[in-house]
């Protein structure tokens, strides 16, 4: 059987998605690349080293990822008309955009949750603490903007 | 704040455990452990009048948590559950972890002895006091 001959216009499919695919994939790496340094720079204030190397390594993966996906995804079964082409066409692009989509919003929560994992570290402490053994002025944080209307007190006896 | 007191009871088994999992875990501030039964403890939390009933925990700066809050700040204090701590003390979730919390600690030698029976006279079971008061804390 000739496949070809069969489906004349599998190949500019393949060819215009494979543009497609490559290009948008190249795209938005380099976005996520560019915009991605400035979140990971905040985090790793102090080693600037490291944030190149996390971001690379996060765009390395995108790119494996994104490539990877669009190869398994671009055998399509024929298209005999110049319609079906353009619907095989479309289906296949959806099917990219949509994966891309959700690897970009994971890769935004995956910044995000780095981003939080380095401010975690300065937090204070989320409770007021109920009593102070020696007296003297707050120093490590400040005083309470109100007294505790409600604190843990003393046990009578 | 550079650094942590976890005052925990070494009679019971539970928060010998615990203070095992405070001890190997990651911390973010260094934590030092110490039984509430112990001179040490006695000699310098001496005015805390919860010590030994209640879990308590002091900075070295002098600040006391007591009972949830000082759990709260076991958890604070640890890497893997920071986040957890502040979810914890929202306002949805804090009146629930502090009831948690305070079953936990009322009735900690019945669970130890559940974890580990040889307790059968409950002569390690702990009955605290009844503290009387509001067990409200503030919020940041």
């Amino acid at each position: 059987m000739n496949l070809e001959a069969n489906s004349p216009y599998l190949v500019p499919v393949y060819a215009a998605y494979g543009v497609v695919a490559i290009g948008l994939t190249i795209w938005l790496a380099r976005i996520l690349f560019k915009n991605g340094a400035v979140f990971l720079q905040d985090v790793f204030k102090d080693q600037p080293q490291m944030a190149e190397a996390v971001n690379r390594l996060l765009v390395v993966g995108f790119y494996l990822f994104n490539l990877g996906y669009a190869a398994l995804i671009m055998k399509a079964r024929g298209a005999t008309t110049s319609v079906e082409a353009v619907e095989v066409l479309a289906w296949k692009l959806g099917a990219l955009l949509v994966s891309l989509g959700c690897m970009h919003f994971f890769n935004l929560y995956l910044f995000y949750r780095i981003r939080r994992r380095g401010q975690m570290a300065v937090l204070p402490p989320p409770v007021h603490p109920q009593m102070r053994l020696y007296p003297g002025p707050y120093v490590a944080h400040a005083a309470p903007e109100q007294a505790p209307a409600n604190v843990y007190a003393a046990p009578a006896g | 704040m550079r650094r942590l007191t976890v005052l925990y009871d070494d009679r019971c088994a539970l928060c010998v455990r615990c203070r095992d999992m405070l001890a190997t875990s990651e911390t973010f501030l260094p934590l030092e452990l110490l039984p509430t039964s112990s001179n040490e403890a006695r000699h310098r939390y001496g005015a805390v009048p919860w010590l030994g009933e209640e879990l308590v925990v002091a900075s070295d700066e002098g600040d006391i948590w007591v009972g949830p809050a000082a759990f709260l700040m076991c958890l604070w204090a640890m890497r893997e559950t920071r986040e957890w701590a502040y979810r914890l003390s929202t306002p949805a979730l804090a009146p629930l972890a502090e009831r948690v919390f305070a079953a936990l600690s009322a009735n900690r030698g019945r669970i130890a002895a559940f974890m580990q029976p040889r307790c059968e006279d409950e002569s390690c079971d702990v009955h605290p006091a009844p503290i009387e008061h509001a067990r409200r804390w503030t919020y940041r």
